[in-house]
């Protein structure tokens, strides 16, 4: 195995690796709940929370920018879009829906290379 | 003799992000486009993919250099569902921001965020 000094770890954005990081925060906070009026707030809080310690945990020279939106499921319809201006080769995002029986979920992580 | 600008860690104030003018930017460009709007399945997700382009073109026309921008746009019909929305940045403090503003009519909201990052 190679031999690789860890701070000099190859600085792109691996979208696989990010999508588990919010789909297992994600799971971890909103599993088996009910949309509650009360709770949402605590709960988008403690989505962002996980997923940013886990994003840095990676150790990688990036900044992170974590959107989390939680909405009730009443047949309303939601369009989101986004766009960036940035460098191509380094940066990216990634974004997770997630639903249950009550509400969706849908989180998105933005990285952005130093 | 190298610019003393390439090794600046910080940009001068001058040319720093400045939320207040990225939120009036947002609040100008979903106003033109939202004003009198109905919400219809079709044609919303093109007016977010449009709203999204012209904030951040927008904001590149500020003189903001060295600055990454993200834009991200939610709308999304009025039926009295409850929604949250939150961010959380893990970025340099003294150097990037974000700003965000709200529309909304009888049929629909919009949400408009910008992030600002510098790249040193």
């Amino acid at each position: 195995m190679e031999a690789q000094d860890p701070s000099v770890e190859e600085a792109a954005f691996v979208a696989d690796d990010v999508s588990n990081i919010i789909k297992e925060s994600v799971d971890a906070v909103l599993q088996n709940q009910q949309y509650s009026e009360a709770k949402v707030s605590q709960w988008t809080s403690s989505c962002l929370e996980h997923c940013i310690k886990r994003l840095t945990a990676l150790n990688k020279p990036f900044k992170y920018v974590v959107t989390c939106i939680i909405v009730q499921k009443n047949g309303a319809g939601l369009h989101t879009a986004a766009s960036c201006w940035w460098d191509s080769t380094t940066d990216g995002s990634r974004t997770v829906r997630w639903e249950n029986k009550s509400m969706y979920c849908i989180c998105t992580v933005f990285g952005l290379a130093i | 003799m190298a610019e003393a600008a390439d090794f600046a860690l910080e940009p001068p104030f001058a040319q720093k992000f400045k939320p207040s003018r990225a939120k009036e930017i947002i609040g100008n460009v979903l106003a033109a486009r939202l004003s009198g709007q109905q919400y219809h399945a079709d044609n919303t997700s093109s007016w977010a993919r449009e709203i999204a382009d012209e904030v951040k073109n927008k904001l590149k026309e500020e003189n903001w250099s060295r600055y990454k921008f993200v834009v991200q746009v939610f709308i999304a019909e009025q039926r009295g569902e409850g929604v949250r929305l939150a961010c959380r940045g893990f970025w340099d403090p003294s150097t990037d921001n974000y700003a965000h503003d709200m529309f909304s009519n009888e049929s629909l909201f919009c949400v408009a965020t910008a992030f600002g990052v510098y790249l040193y």
